[in-house]
């Protein structure tokens, strides 16, 4: 999660002679795994021995091998055995889930004992023991959270937070699936966090810059109603109300009772809540006094008057369509200083009839391991339950990713992928071959994504053609695989979108994008096709660009549509300082705090005292 | 083309959960749909499993996955669909603004649908390809066609309608049901034909999107704001941009891009809400004025 505030009269009167030091984020894989493979093995040995041993001795003994359809229903052992199974399935997953929390309830309290998360700014351009843990935590977070809420039983994603001690989330507080919120936050009781609202207690600005790790603490009956974004150290007071979209910069306070809107936010009149909300004053009454509406239900319960919905009359009175000359049309009506998306509207079903033959064919590898692992089933076989489980799962994975390079090629042969504007419409070649393209490489990418070690997609974007490497990650965003450039170390934000190609009306655009080294960009993020980044540039959260923009090196953009805001020079800053701001009043406050960082390292620190 | 890993996305569905008894209703659902499934594998076993470890079972088993993958949909659809229209009749869904709390029957009753539908919604949208979906939309009540593309953002699944050739871009939000302080405000959404939604863009419920029409990304509409055909509307609310000319024909070679990007911010600026920092001292002095008159406008009313 990245965001960019306003600068804060920041001149650069000191130009430091000295170079600064830029040491990259050294990233420990060989732990990183280490940790993986004790969260997945513990988690799937239990489960796995009782799935199994039901199958064998009893599933297939009474069920699978009684030969007459009527005797499954007739005879009660059969019919016990069928009828316990899916239970036994929920309740293998529920013992699993357990588990999850459990290796990482372990994992986390011990990295919590050899270095405690606290508030502060972490250096992002000197190696700490510090920065590594707090890599480490949120690493190890991630397949918890990912089995959690995308599984089958989301509900207990809240036990799960609680119990690892990663956030505090209270009683009756709903979070819906979100790319942050996920560690170091305090929600309060009956909160609704809607969907794809980020609690970033932790935002990175620059490559070579900082980490903000503050807590973020929402009171009680706080709601967010969708994608808003929170950053680290706000603290929300109780009955806020955040309408969509509503963004709240970073060591903001907002006192509560009040609704909220913008980008950043701020609070709004009675008035336009009501334009907004399509809301009556006599419902924004029952909102401020809920519990005497309570209790007034309770009386008249019986009286309840229930609304039909009444078929309205949507159509609104156009002026007759007439026919446009197309040489009249002004340059600024043609230009695209919009953004909209590249998701696909048409699927042709008839393409893909051809990956029932690439999910055999990848199937089957795997039917091949299943018979030599089935051999001599025993003891080892269970032990290695987790593991070949996993294996497994990789092997399809990667066999459908062969199976349908394999067909892209020979795609590419007949009609070579190539950047320009085409008409959006069956028939055209550029348009069907585009579509095709996007459909075979979609289902992949899509497997890949939903594996558990998903971070390892960057192996995807590389099969299908794209330049990149393992310095860079992209995990979390919508990112087209084709026309796409990364260079070394760049870091593209959670819910960001990098579009290459862009539905306009009838026409499709097609033009590549280009990411220099040391690129950033935020979170929730829309990059245009045609954009082209420069070396060590950011580009802010809830952001756009626009096509064909290019943003300068050096230079942190930020706003719908990006424009400059200050130089990137975030390593040279004073990073003990911070800047709180009160929403309501409008006023800012500057503090200090101590900078997160190695006792031995502080003094590489610009403070007040030590000056580098 | 690639969707975040930490997130599901496709038909949103909340997971609100009022009393916790009502995910009793959910166990029902995933206990009885999986036991087609097993008849299915019992058959497949009956057929191949001839001898001791037949090869041919081996082969044909990523074959037979696939269709018991489908056939454990639809068995979930059929018992979600049939417990769904028993709660229906015991309360019909309705549109209006509701309580967020316990003792309000429509948002008691709109967290039972949520979760009797999140099973068939879950397991559609776990499958790689997108068909399984567009059957659960219909099924559940969304007016929709095979031609729309609803997947990459999220779309609720109740009191909505499509036309065709729908875009709903990367991480949209189509709402016919939001909660914000402690209401719950439901109403019919209706998109017309052709109409794109950007990235990222949030349409509230009651919105009317007419035909043509684009909604540029980052932007959000207001409750009950419509959207008329064949125009473009950007910020935050919506606002009309342009007129959308990109239907016409023979415009390969006019479509441009924008020279002066701080030019366009400024023209943005107008349409986005004004920002508090960029207000002028007077301007400000006469904001607090209105804002203590509508206080004790607020103090009469009570």
């Amino acid at each position: 999660m990245v965001e960019e505030t306003k600068s804060e009269s920041l001149d650069g009167s000191e130009n430091s002679q000295e170079a600064v030091i830029k040491e990259p984020v050294k990233i420990q894989f060989k732990i990183y795994i280490l940790i993986f493979a004790i969260i997945y093995y513990s988690s799937w040995i239990i489960p796995g021995f009782i799935l199994i041993t039901y199958f064998f001795f009893i599933f297939r003994k009474y069920f699978l091998d009684t030969s007459n359809f009527v005797m499954l229903f007739t005879e009660l052992y059969p019919l016990l055995s069928l009828i316990l199974m899916p239970l036994l399935i929920i309740v293998c997953y529920l013992i699993h889930l357990l588990l999850i929390g459990l290796a990482t309830k372990l994992c986390w309290s011990i990295t919590e004992k050899i270095s405690p998360s606290k508030n502060g700014i972490i250096p992002r351009n000197i190696q700490s023991k510090t920065a590594n843990y707090y890599h480490m935590r949120s690493f190890m977070i991630k397949y918890g959270k990912n089995a959690f809420t995308k599984g089958m039983i989301p509900w207990l994603s809240n036990w799960f937070f609680n119990f690892v001690g990663a956030s505090k989330i209270g009683k009756g507080s709903t979070i819906e699936e979100s790319v942050g919120s996920d560690k170091f936050i305090d929600v309060g009781k009956n909160c609704y966090i809607g969907v794809n609202s980020t609690l970033a207690s932790h935002l990175v600005q620059g490559i070579f810059g900082n980490i903000s790790y503050f807590e973020v603490k929402l009171k009680d009956n706080v709601t967010l109603a969708a994608m808003n974004q929170i950053g680290p150290g706000s603290e929300i007071g109780k009955d806020s109300f955040l309408l969509p979209l509503a963004t709240c910069l970073k060591h903001s306070v907002l006192k509560g009772g009040k609704y909220y809107v913008g980008i950043p936010l701020r609070k709004i009149f009675t008035n336009k809540i009501m334009a907004y909300l399509g809301l009556t004053p006599e419902d924004l009454e029952r909102n401020d006094s809920l519990n005497e509406f309570i209790t007034k239900n309770k009386k008249d319960k019986i009286k309840e008057k229930i609304k039909e919905e009444t078929e309205e009359d949507f159509t609104i009175k156009q002026e007759k369509e007439e026919s446009v000359d197309i040489d009249c049309l002004t340059k600024e009506d043609l230009a695209l200083d919009f953004t909209t998306s590249s998701a696909i509207s048409r699927i042709n079903v008839k393409f893909l009839t051809v990956y029932i033959p690439i999910f055999w064919l990848s199937g089957f590898l795997v039917s091949i391991y299943l018979y030599e692992y089935t051999r001599d089933p025993g003891f080892t076989t269970i032990l290695f339950l987790p593991i070949a489980i996993f294996s497994m799962w990789y092997i399809f994975i990667f066999g459908v990713l062969f199976f349908s390079k394999l067909l892209l090629i020979l795609v590419n042969l007949i009609h070579k992928p190539r950047e320009g504007i085409f008409i959006a419409e069956i028939g055209d070649k550029d348009y069907e071959f585009w579509m095709l393209r996007t459909e075979l490489k979609k289902i992949s990418l899509w497997l890949i994504r939903n594996s558990p070690f998903s971070w390892i997609d960057v192996i995807a974007f590389k099969w299908f053609g794209i330049n990149m490497d393992f310095s860079s990650h992209l995990n979390d965003a919508w990112c087209d695989a084709e026309f796409v450039n990364f260079g070394r170390n760049n870091l593209i934000g959670q819910g960001a979108t990098i579009m290459s190609s862009m539905v306009v009306g009838k026409y499709l655009i097609i033009k590549r994008v280009i990411f220099d080294d040391y690129v950033m960009v935020g979170g929730h993020t829309t990059i245009a096709p045609g954009t082209i980044m420069g070396r060590d540039s950011v580009i802010g959260a809830i952001s756009t660009t626009i096509y064909n923009q290019i943003l300068e090196p050096n230079w942190i953009y930020f706003g719908i549509p990006g424009i400059k805001l200050k130089e990137n020079k975030y390593a040279e800053e004073r990073r003990d300082l911070i800047m709180k701001r009160d929403v309501d009043q409008q006023v800012k406050v500057e503090m200090t705090h101590e900078v997160n960082i190695d006792e031995d390292k502080k003094k590489l620190i610009k403070t007040e005292k030590n000056k580098v | 083309m690639s969707i975040p890993n930490t997130m599901r996305i496709g038909p949103f569905i909340p997971t609100v959960l009022v009393k916790k008894r009502y995910l009793f209703f959910y166990l029902i659902i995933v206990w009885f749909s999986f036991i087609p499934v097993f008849l299915e594998f019992w058959l497949y076993w009956q057929f191949l499993w001839n001898y001791s470890r037949p090869i041919h079972f081996y082969t044909f088993l990523p074959l037979v996955i696939l269709p018991m993958y489908i056939t454990l949909v639809f068995s979930a659809i059929f018992i979600a669909k049939i417990l769904f229209m028993a709660v229906n009749i015991i309360h019909k869904p309705q549109v209006g603004v509701f309580l967020r709390h316990p003792s309000d029957k429509d948002y008691r009753y709109w967290c039972i649908r949520n979760i009797i539908k999140r099973w068939p919604f879950w397991l559609s949208h776990r499958f790689p390809f997108p068909f399984l979906d567009n059957i659960c939309f219909k099924v559940f009540g969304v007016k929709t066609k095979f031609s729309n593309s609803l997947f990459e953002g999220w779309v609720d699944t109740e009191f909505i309608s499509f036309g065709k050739n729908v875009v709903v871009g990367q991480g949209a939000i189509v709402q016919s049901s939001v909660i914000i302080g402690n209401l719950l405000i439901i109403k019919r959404t209706i998109i017309e034909d052709d109409v794109r939604i950007g990235s990222h863009a949030i349409i509230m419920p009651g919105t009317y999107v007419g035909k043509r029409s684009v909604l540029a990304a980052n932007s959000i509409t207001t409750v009950d704001q419509k959207l008329e055909d064949g125009y473009i509307y950007v910020g935050i609310p919506a606002k009309k941009f342009k007129r959308n000319y990109f239907f016409e024909d023979g415009l390969q070679d006019k479509i441009g891009q924008v020279e002066d990007v701080e030019a366009l911010r400024a023209k943005y600026e107008k349409i986005y809400i004004k920002r508090y920092d960029e207000i002028s001292h007077k301007e400000r002095k006469e904001l607090k004025k209105e804002q203590k008159e509508e206080e004790k406008k607020g103090i009469r009313l009570r």
